[in-house]
């Protein structure tokens, strides 16, 4: 089983992949060496995730947001969702992560050969999907380090693994804050209280950096951020992801693309992806907008 | 005069009245006429307690007051019905229908017996049944200047005439009266000017005599302390209320004190209140702040069948810094009420006021009446009222009334009220990081108290009331969440102010 709890991977050696695992997630600085946008092995154990003709409503207005999305992500590949405001972008990332304000009208979504939509959010969280909050809710009186840790444990008995205590876990986690250049005062914080936006983005990271995760989904990780920052976080996110990890960036900017290569890029718009290719779609959408490239 | 004196003129008082020497008596007849005779034979009861057990000597000059003005009281107060306003939510018959008896001789428990309950870190007194116990008590860490103890054993003509003019300078209710007629002494906490007292004084009541659940009588005790911090004194006091076991314990515990926050003074003051599930705990607090002075109050009540604090802050100068931080737990056949209010005279006050309530029983119940008042001259005040409730069964009930008052015109005033289920965006962020369901309720549900625990000063505090709360509800919570259907709506509006409030079954929020 691929678990990928984590591997303290920070270098952009991007030939140490396998053939079928390559890593087309790398660094900036290392983009000399960049591997161009491969056919997709068509091998079935390297499907990760597929979306078939997903539609999801508001629970509560029946107002459709998700009109027949198809996706197919395959294991080491980083794919970016682009998209107008309300194009359905973050509402597809929720869908994934199993939230409870939506609901599926129909299609279906195969997530490593199970059925997602039956398996409850922490049954996907611990299956590997992680998907970070484009605004994480605060959580006042539960301190960070508890929260990690719980997070950790549920993780670890999935796995059949015993639990960490207070103690051991704090030398688990310690090193990884290093990871996201924080402070080690950050985890008697409460979850999220009083966070700046900055702060919320990498403290989501530390999340993805201390469970893992096979499908890490990135809502929007650069909204909020001044280009410090996003480099910060951006940085951040690279050390943490290694080759073994599959990518859904969602994100209105190109800016995060420089640091983050996509294999793919997607357009999304009224609730389906309308356009797939590579960099050169959202340099088109930078200089153009949407229009150029709209799919009516 | 003593009621039973009084009393036994009603009838001759209501068709002749006559010149005499007392106050009381001086009052229009007409008054006496709204006596109510259950009123009146429980104060009879109180004060012959009294009688009997103090000594020859005559009480001191300040006791005598408050016994006096108390008595006087008590001839137009009658006994609260669900008819009085701040009484409408809180049922008193559980007392009212009992055999009250006072708890009359000091009782001299051996050091054996009560060791668990001797330990303590601070310097501390302990108050059994109203009684100070000296054997129990440890104030050898207090600096110089500083009184702690019984009125009874103080020398100082200076002081004495300090307590007497602060003494019961405030209107309470039929409880606060009832107290002043039955407290044995008066317990005295001085702090001199400028003092700054390091350790926190920790008073410890305990209830040692109870009747069993069933059993008509019920001993009552009646501890009265006054706080008097002089200008720009500081002190820190843990008011813990405790005995009996379970909910087979019956006791009235009826308490009351007074604290003056001097010029620039501070108080901070943790309230404990872990009394029997068969009791019934009447607390009055009632506090005089002066200017540029800071009262911090931190409350935890988890005990008492019918458990209510009455929370009075008067401002008396400007510049006041008031902060109310409370949390109410009923998890079994309870009630918790707190009736708060906050006088605001002066300008510049400052005021924070939070209230948190987790009703985990559908027996349970919690009534919260906050009232926070902003008077003409206090303009640029700044006061700030939360309420929160938790309700985690059906049926269980809660109801609040935060309610602002604002005569000022150049104010910051704010507050608000929400009683619901969890949230649900807090519970899929614990779910989209791998913890189910159940696990995260738990959290969450122990996270609700944190914030007031927090305010705690002494992190021993925080940590031994933490484990209580989390020792109370952990049995409570069910293990899976197919216990907690969605039994709920929450609503929520905005007018102005920022409004919030439930409607679930038998619950109802009433707004001002």
């Amino acid at each position: 089983m691929t678990t990928a709890l984590f591997t303290p991977n920070f270098s952009f050696k991007i030939s140490t992949s396998t053939p079928q695992r390559r890593r087309r997630c790398h660094f900036v600085r290392s983009s000399q060496a960049t591997v161009a946008v491969e056919t997709p092995s068509s091998s079935a154990t390297d499907l990760l995730l597929q979306v078939k003709d997903l539609s999801a409503v508001i629970a509560d207005s029946k107002q459709p947001i998700l009109k027949g999305v198809n996706l197919t992500v395959r294991h080491g590949e980083v794919h970016a969702v682009m998209g107008k405001n309300g194009s359905g972008k973050s509402t597809f990332a929720k869908v994934l992560a199993g939230h409870p304000d939506y609901e599926i009208t129909g299609g279906s979504i195969t997530y490593k050969g199970l059925d997602l939509l039956e398996m409850e959010p922490e049954e996907r969280a611990v299956a590997g999907l992680f998907m970070s909050f484009q605004s994480p809710v605060e959580i006042p009186g539960v301190s960070n380090i508890d929260f990690l840790n719980m997070a950790y444990n549920a993780k670890r008995r999935k796995l059949g693994l015993p639990e960490l205590g207070p103690i051991e876990f704090y030398g688990y986690v310690a090193p990884k804050l290093e990871l996201v250049n924080m402070k080690i005062d950050f985890l008697n914080r409460n979850v999220n209280e009083g966070f700046s936006g900055g702060e919320k983005k990498r403290n989501e990271i530390l999340q993805l950096a201390v469970l893992g995760a096979e499908f890490a989904i990135l809502d929007e990780i650069d909204s909020g951020l001044d280009v410090d920052a996003l480099r910060d976080v951006a940085k951040a996110v690279n050390r943490v992801l290694t080759s073994e990890n599959s990518v859904l960036m969602i994100t209105h900017y190109l800016r995060l693309l420089e640091f983050i290569k996509p294999t793919y890029i997607h357009i999304m718009e009224n609730g389906r992806i309308v356009k797939t290719g590579d960099i050169s779609i959202a340099e088109i959408l930078e200089k153009e907008g949407y229009k150029a490239i709209s799919g009516t | 005069m003593s009621i039973s004196a009084l009393n036994s003129y009603l009838p001759k008082l209501c068709a002749q009245p006559r010149a005499t020497r007392t106050k009381a008596f001086a009052q229009p007849p007409t008054l006496a006429i709204l006596s109510d005779p259950h009123v009146l034979r429980l104060a009879e009861t109180f004060e012959d307690s009294i009688a009997s057990a103090a000594s020859s000597s005559s009480p001191a000059p300040p006791l005598q007051k408050l016994r006096d003005i108390s008595s006087q009281s008590l001839l137009t107060t009658p006994w609260p019905s669900r008819k009085d306003e701040p009484f409408r939510f809180t049922d008193t018959s559980f007392i009212k229908n009992s055999e009250v008896q006072p708890v009359t001789l000091a009782p001299t428990p051996s050091l054996d017996t009560l060791s668990g309950l001797a330990d303590s870190l601070f310097p501390s007194i302990a108050i059994i049944d109203g009684y100070l116990v000296d054997a129990l008590s440890n104030l050898s860490e207090l600096p110089e200047g500083v009184f702690v103890g019984r009125l009874s054993n103080l020398n100082s003509e200076v002081l004495m005439e300090k307590v007497a003019k602060y003494v019961s300078n405030f209107k309470g209710d039929l409880f606060w009266s009832l107290n002043g007629v039955g407290a044995p002494d008066l317990i005295i906490v001085y702090v001199p000017e400028g003092c700054k007292v390091e350790n926190p004084l920790h008073l410890r009541f305990i209830s040692m005599n109870w009747s069993e659940k069933g059993s008509k009588t019920l001993p009552v005790s009646n501890p009265r302390v006054l706080v008097l911090v002089e200008k720009g004194g500081e002190i820190s006091l843990v008011e813990e209320y405790v005995g009996g076991d379970g909910d087979a314990s019956c006791y009235w515990t009826n308490s009351v004190m007074e604290v003056v926050v001097g010029d620039g003074a501070k108080v901070s003051h943790s309230y404990i209140q872990t009394q029997s599930l068969g009791a019934a705990h009447v607390k009055w607090t009632s506090v005089r702040q002066e200017s540029t002075s800071v009262y911090e109050l931190t409350e935890v009540s988890t005990g008492g069948k019918l458990s209510r604090h009455n929370v009075h802050v008067q401002q008396e100068g400007p510049d006041t810094v008031t902060e109310l931080s409370t949390f109410h737990l009923s998890i079994g056949d309870q009630l918790q009420d707190l009736h708060s209010k906050l006088v605001l005279d002066h300008p510049r006050g400052f005021s924070r006021q939070l209230h948190k309530v987790i009703v985990a029983h559908s027996l349970g119940q919690a009534v919260f009446d906050g009232n926070v008042q902003v008077n003409r001259y206090a303009q640029q005040t700044d006061a700030g009222q939360l309420t929160r409730s938790l309700l985690l069964e059906p049926r269980a009930t809660v109801n609040v009334k935060p309610n602002l008052q604002i005569i000022a015109d150049d104010v910051k005033c704010s507050h608000g009220a929400a009683i619901s289920d969890l949230e649900e965006d807090q519970l899929f962020y614990f779910q989209a990081r791998g913890i189910d369901k159940a696990a995260a309720r738990k959290s969450l549900i122990f996270s609700f108290a944190a914030e007031v625990v927090e305010k705690f000063p002494f992190v021993t505090l925080q940590k031994k009331v933490e484990n209580l709360i989390r020792t109370l509800l952990d049995p409570k919570l069910p293990s899976s969440e197919e216990d907690f259907s969605s039994y709920w709506f929450c609503t929520s509006c905005k007018s102005g102010s920022e409004h919030g409030g439930i409607t679930k079954e038998n619950s109802n929020v009433p707004f001002d």
